[in-house]
C-alpha cells in the first residue's frame, strides 16, 4: 500500500531530530536565495552593454504574460478551478489604466493599482456567478465572460474599438519613465507578486484553499467556507491578471480591441499555467516565458505558434500534469529527500552552529 | 449532565427510500456514545445530518442547547464539533502538519491577516504551529509532519484524521467508522487514542462503528437503529442481552433456533 518511505517514514525511525532540522533550514534559505539571485540578476540585466530600449518593452511584456499566468495559477493551482476567461480581466486591467490616462493623466502606480482593483471588484462579482458551476460549466462560463468583455470593447464607444486609446503614461512617483524605467517596474511588480503568492501559499489561506480543492468536504469540516474562500481566491486571481493588463497597457502606451478583444489570450495564459506547472511558484514564470517568447524563437512561422502551444499543453497533461517545473524539480527533491534519510539516520554530517542562543537565553 | 448534541424525530427521504424515519438520539456531555445498526439502517444518513453535510426533512438538530437545523457544515466547528471521515479524507498531498493546520482553521483568524503574514497572524501562526506539533505527538506522529499524507500507512492516515479533528479544539468529536478497514493491532492502537481523548482531554464522542470490540470496549451508552427508527438504547450489557437488537442483526431463524 506504501509506494515509497520519504525521509524519516516509519522504517528509520529518526535517530537526529537536531541534523534533519538543521538541513531543513538550510534547504529553506538555498531556496530563497535561489529566487532573490534571479530577481537581482533581472535587475542588472539593463546594464549589459548594448541593452536597448525595444528590449526593455519586450521583456515588460514577457512580465506581462508571466503576471497573468501567475494570477491565473492561483485558480488552477491552488484552488483547483480552471478559468478560461482571464483575457477579459487582462482587459479590464488595461482599460481601466488607460481611461485613467487618458482623461486625468493619472500616474502609472496608481493606474497599476486602479488596474488590478478594478478587475478584483469585478473578479469578485463574476466568482458570485462562477461559482455556482461545476467543472467543464465553468470553464464555459468563465470563456463566455472573456467573449462578453471583447464584444464590449469592440462595440462600446467609450472604448474607442479597433481605433484604440493612446496611453502617454510617462511619471511613477513624479519621477519620469522610459522604456528603461517600464523593465524595472515590470521586474518590481514581479518580485512583488511572486513574494504575494509565496506568503499566500504558505498561509492559512493557501492550506485552506488547497484543503477544497483535495477534499472538499473535510475542509468544510474545519470551517472552511467553501464560497467564501473560493470568492477570494477569484477576486484577487483577477485582480494579478488586471495587473498584467494595466502593465501591458502602459508599457505599450495602446489599448485597442484588436487586442484585447482577443480571447486567445484566455487560452494563452491557461497554457501558460499548465505547461508551467501552476502549483509551483516558479511554473508561471517559466510557462509565461515559454508562451511570450514562441513567436519570437519561430520567427517566420509564427503562425505555428498555436499548435505548439495545443501540442505543448496536451504532452504536459499526459506526461508531467504537474507541470515542466515539477519535472525539473524532481531530481532536485529526490536528492534532498535522500540527504534528509541520511541525515534522520545520523549519517549525514551537519556541520553544527555553537549553541549561542542557548548562551544568550541564560544571559 | 448536561446534552451537547441531540436530534429529534428527524426524517429524511432520498426519493422513495426512508434513510431516517424519526429517529432521535441524545449524547451526554463527558461520554463517548455509539451509534449501531444493520447495513442501511441509516447510520450515516444521521451521522450526515448531525454534523450538517445533510439537510433533514424534518425534525430538529441540537447542539449545546442551541438549535442547528438551519446551520451550514462549515459553521459546526464553531459551535465545537469536529468530525472524521469513514473512507479517510485528507488533503493528500500536503503534510501530515499541513493537513493538523487545517484543522485548526477555525483559530487562524481573518484571511488578509494571513495572507499578507501580519504580526498578529504570524504569532498566531506560530502557536497553531507548535500546538499541532504537540498533538502529533500524542498520536505519536512526529516523525511524519513533513511528508505527504498520501505516502503514510492506513494506520497513520487514520490519526491524521484524528489529530485534525482534535486540532480545531472541540468539544465534541463525531467518529464515523474510526477503525473500518484496520487490522487488529491498528484496532486496539486506535481504541487507546479514543479513550486517552475522552478521559485525558475531556472530549465528548459519537462513533459509528461496525467494529464491536470498538463499540462495546469504548462506548457508554449505545443507540441502535434499524430502518431509519430507533430500536434499542443503552450500556453495551443491555445492548448485547437486548432480543430486538439480537434479531435486526441476525434475523428471525437466529431466535427460533
Amino acid at each position: 500500500m506504501v509506494n515509497k518511505n520519504p525521509a524519516g517514514s516509519l522504517s528509520a525511525p529518526v535517530r537526529d531530530r537536531a541534523a534533519v532540522a538543521t538541513l531543513k533550514a538550510k534547504f529553506q534559505v538555498q531556496n530563497v536565495a535561489l529566487v532573490v539571485a534571479f530577481f537581482v540578476a533581472l535587475l542588472l540585466v539593463p546594464l549589459i552593454p548594448g541593452f536597448k530600449g525595444w528590449m526593455a518593452s519586450q521583456a515588460a511584456l514577457v512580465v506581462v504574460y508571466i503576471l497573468a499566468a501567475q494570477g491565473l495559477s492561483i485558480l488552477t493551482g491552488y484552488t483547483g478551478l480552471v478559468s478560461v476567461g482571464h483575457g477579459g480581466f487582462l482587459a479590464i486591467g488595461a482599460y481601466t489604466a488607460a481611461l485613467l490616462v487618458k482623461h486625468a493623466n493619472a500616474d502609472i502606480v496608481l493606474s497599476l493599482i486602479a488596474g488590478a482593483a478594478m478587475a478584483g471588484v469585478i473578479g469578485m462579482l463574476m466568482a458570485l456567478v462562477f461559482l455556482r458551476l461545476a467543472g467543464p460549466f465553468l470553464a464555459i462560463g468563465t470563456l463566455g465572460f472573456a467573449f462578453f468583455v471583447g464584444t464590449v470593447v469592440n462595440n462600446v464607444k467609450f472604448f474607442e474599438g479597433r481605433e484604440g486609446i493612446s496611453v502617454p503614461a510617462n511619471h511613477a512617483l513624479g519621477l519620469p519613465v522610459g522604456d528603461i524605467g517600464f523593465y524595472y517596474i515590470s521586474i518590481i511588480l514581479l518580485a512583488l507578486v511572486t513574494l504575494f503568492i509565496y506568503s499566500l501559499v504558505r498561509s492559512s489561506v493557501g492550506r485552506a484553499l488547497k484543503g477544497l480543492r483535495d477534499a472538499e468536504k473535510a475542509a468544510q469540516s474545519c470551517g472552511v467556507n467553501r464560497l467564501l474562500y473560493r470568492t477570494l481566491a477569484f477576486t484577487i486571481s483577477a485582480a494579478i491578471t488586471g495587473l498584467a493588463g494595466a502593465l501591458s497597457a502602459l508599457t505599450t502606451r495602446y489599448v485597442s480591441a484588436e487586442v484585447f478583444g482577443d480571447i486567445w489570450y484566455s487560452v494563452d495564459f491557461l497554457v501558460a499555467a499548465v505547461v508551467g506547472g501552476s502549483a509551483m511558484l516558479m511554473g508561471p514564470i517559466v510557462g509565461g516565458i515559454f508562451v511570450a517568447m514562441l513567436p519570437f524563437f519561430l520567427e517566420k512561422l509564427a503562425d505555428f505558434a498555436f499548435i505548439l502551444k495545443g501540442v505543448a499543453l496536451i504532452a504536459v497533461l499526459m506526461f508531467a500534469p504537474a507541470g515542466v517545473c515539477d519535472v525539473i524539480a524532481r531530481p532536485f527533491r529526490a536528492w534532498r529527500r535522500r540527504r534528509l534519510e541520511r541525515a534522520a539516520a545520523g549519517e549525514e554530517p551537519v556541520r553544527r552552529e555553537p549553541p549561542v542562543v542557548a548562551l544568550e537565553g541564560k544571559s | 449532565m448536561a446534552t451537547l448534541l441531540a436530534c429529534e424525530k428527524v426524517n429524511v427521504r432520498f426519493g422513495g427510500v426512508t434513510a431516517c424515519n424519526g429517529v432521535s438520539l441524545e449524547v451526554e456531555q463527558g461520554k463517548i456514545v455509539g451509534l449501531i445498526g444493520p447495513n442501511g439502517a441509516g447510520k450515516t444518513t444521521l451521522f450526515n445530518v448531525l454534523t450538517r453535510f445533510q439537510p433533514q426533512d424534518s425534525g430538529h438538530v441540537y447542539c449545546a442547547g442551541e438549535k442547528i437545523d438551519s446551520r451550514k457544515c462549515h459553521e459546526m466547528v464553531e459551535m465545537g464539533m469536529a468530525r472524521t471521515f469513514q473512507n479517510i479524507n485528507l488533503f493528500g498531498e500536503q503534510s501530515t502538519l499541513d493537513n493538523i493546520l487545517v484543522g485548526a482553521h477555525r483559530l487562524t483568524g481573518g484571511p488578509l491577516g494571513n495572507i499578507l503574514s501580519l504580526g498578529a497572524a504570524r504569532r498566531r501562526e506560530k502557536a497553531l504551529t507548535t500546538r499541532a506539533i504537540e498533538i502529533a505527538e500524542m498520536l505519536r506522529l512526529e516523525d511524519e509532519l513533513d511528508n505527504a499524507v498520501k505516502n503514510l500507512p492506513y494506520g497513520y492516515q487514520k490519526r491524521v484524521e484524528i489529530a485534525r479533528a482534535l486540532a480545531s479544539e472541540p468539544k465534541l468529536i463525531l467518529l464515523d467508522e474510526p477503525v473500518a478497514g484496520c487490522n487488529d493491532e491498528e484496532t486496539a492502537e486506535l481504541r487507546e487514542v479514543v479513550r486517552h481523548i475522552n478521559r485525558d482531554l475531556g472530549i465528548t464522542m459519537l462513533m459509528v462503528e461496525h467494529d464491536m470490540s470498538m463499540v462495546m470496549g469504548v462506548c457508554d451508552h449505545i443507540y441502535v437503529i434499524n430502518f431509519g427508527a430507533n430500536l434499542a438504547d443503552g450500556t453495551p450489557a443491555e445492548i448485547r442481552s437486548n432480543p430486538e437488537v439480537i434479531k435486526a442483526y441476525l434475523g428471525e431463524e437466529a431466535e427460533a433456533a
